[in-house]
């Protein structure tokens, strides 16, 4: 049990010093690299946790996806980074007031938190015995959950159409290759045969 | 929830090694090669000229149209892993539950494929 | 030396108070905002799958892979007006968001 006390140390410390520097660094690049830093010691909390199904979820999207989709951003649009530090000053004070009060508040309710007696019968789905934690969730999220699991699904078809809608545009003067027009052409639509009586040409 | 962090452990100290050998390679070779910079040495060389602007190039829009569409499909494959273990426990509208869910993506597919967002110009 | 629910509860407070921090410092880099809202998303999800493991109750982690679709979204979403923003102002800087104040 030792050994899982000091992994949650070194998870949960390393995991705080990468979100600092996620915030302090002044290249956007380094920022996503260590927010990936970030979601892998979140991965190694969840696994403490016994979370294994959220962990590797957790890698394989942020790490793997929408890590890259920031990194792609940033390498698309070239930002001026000696720019970015301006107004860290002076927003500096205000944002650590806020930061801190935020933060003094969720530790007064985390510290007079205490669970309820009750809290034993309210759960929804308890964690069934002796199967594996990916399968307990499968038994429950499609058949229980059904509702907010289809709400999931249209989140990402707005997300996908929203998307699109947003970020493509047609390039003007760009040929494309429509196969089905090309195979849909006839000889009598584009070919004519005109015999050219000798010595007149095709003008009389 | 012991046994399953006991299954973890030889990745935690595999991990522990990968850094600590990655350490050691980096600060072996600080220690003990040969650093003697000059100005000629250390300045940027670029096919015999100097650099013509920042190297950080500019990526197409289109990849990020490509890369927001993977991460749709790849949120749609995670959801299929659990349904793909318990689909005997789940029964038939477990089932249907998630070929509505593949349809709803199946319309945005078909969606972004009318629209052109797949092709390459 | 057993770690319990508090320990988590208190990891997932700072990462979130952190956020929040970034939101504020970084006015001139919409994309580091946005990373900052992925690091409270992700508090949110320590906290929910913290309570599902301490109370035994896999609903917890069934609402984190709905925070997990929820912030892909976003983040395509949100990177999405960035770079239409970008297009069209060539700037991310939050100051110059100010065309639909009314």
């Amino acid at each position: 049990m030792i050994v899982a006390a000091l992994a949650f140390y070194l998870f949960s410390i390393v995991a705080i010093i990468a979100a600092l520097n996620v915030i302090f660094q002044k290249n956007p690049v380094h920022s996503v690299l260590w927010l990936i830093l970030t979601f892998f010691n979140a991965a190694g909390l969840f696994v403490l946790l016994g979370a294994e199904f959220v962990a590797m979820i957790l890698v394989v999207v942020y790490v793997g996806a929408v890590a890259v989709l920031f990194l792609f951003v940033v390498m698309m649009l070239d930002i001026n980074i000696t720019m970015m530090r301006e107004g860290f000053i002076k927003y500096l004070p205000v944002g650590a007031l806020v930061g801190g009060i935020l933060f003094v508040e969720l530790a007064i309710v985390f510290g007079s938190w205490a669970m309820s007696p009750q809290s034993e019968a309210l759960r929804s789905a308890p964690v069934p015995e002796g199967i594996s934690n990916t399968e307990a969730l499968g038994n429950i999220l499609y058949t229980q959950y059904f509702y907010l699991f289809q709400g999931a699904g249209i989140v990402l078809l707005v997300a996908m159409v929203g998307s699109i809608v947003l970020t493509l545009r047609r390039r003007p003067g760009v040929r494309k290759q429509d196969i089905s027009v090309q195979n849909n052409r006839r000889v009598q639509d584009t070919l004519e045969v005109v015999k050219v009586p000798v010595g007149k040409g095709l003008a009389s | 929830m012991d046994g399953l962090l006991k299954e973890y452990l030889p990745i935690l100290i595999f991990i522990g090694i990968a850094f600590g050998l990655a350490l050691v390679i980096v600060v072996a070779s600080l220690i003990a090669g040969p650093s003697r910079p000059d100005p000629e040495k250390t300045s940027v060389y670029e096919c015999g000229f100097e650099a013509f602007d920042d190297s950080r190039g500019k990526f197409d829009v289109r990849f990020y149209l490509v890369s927001i569409l993977f991460i749709i499909f790849d949120l749609e494959v995670a959801f299929l892993f659990p349904w793909a273990v318990s689909l005997g426990n789940i029964g038939l509208f477990g089932f249907w539950s998630m070929m509505l869910f593949l349809g709803v993506l199946t319309i945005g597919f078909i969606y972004e494929w009318k629209k052109g967002a797949l092709e390459w110009e | 030396m057993t770690i319990g629910l508090g320990h988590y509860l208190t990891v997932s407070a700072i990462l979130f108070t952190l956020g929040i921090f970034g939101i504020f410092l970084n006015r001139k880099n919409l994309i580091v905002i946005l990373m900052s809202v992925e690091l409270m998303l992700l508090s949110v999800n320590i906290n929910l799958v913290a309570f599902s493991s301490f109370l035994n109750d896999l609903a917890g982690q069934v609402f984190t892979m709905l925070v997990l679709t929820v912030a892909a979204a976003e983040a395509a979403i949100g990177l999405a007006i960035v770079v239409v923003f970008y297009r069209n102002r060539r700037s991310i800087e939050v100051e110059d968001i100010n065309q639909m104040r009314g």
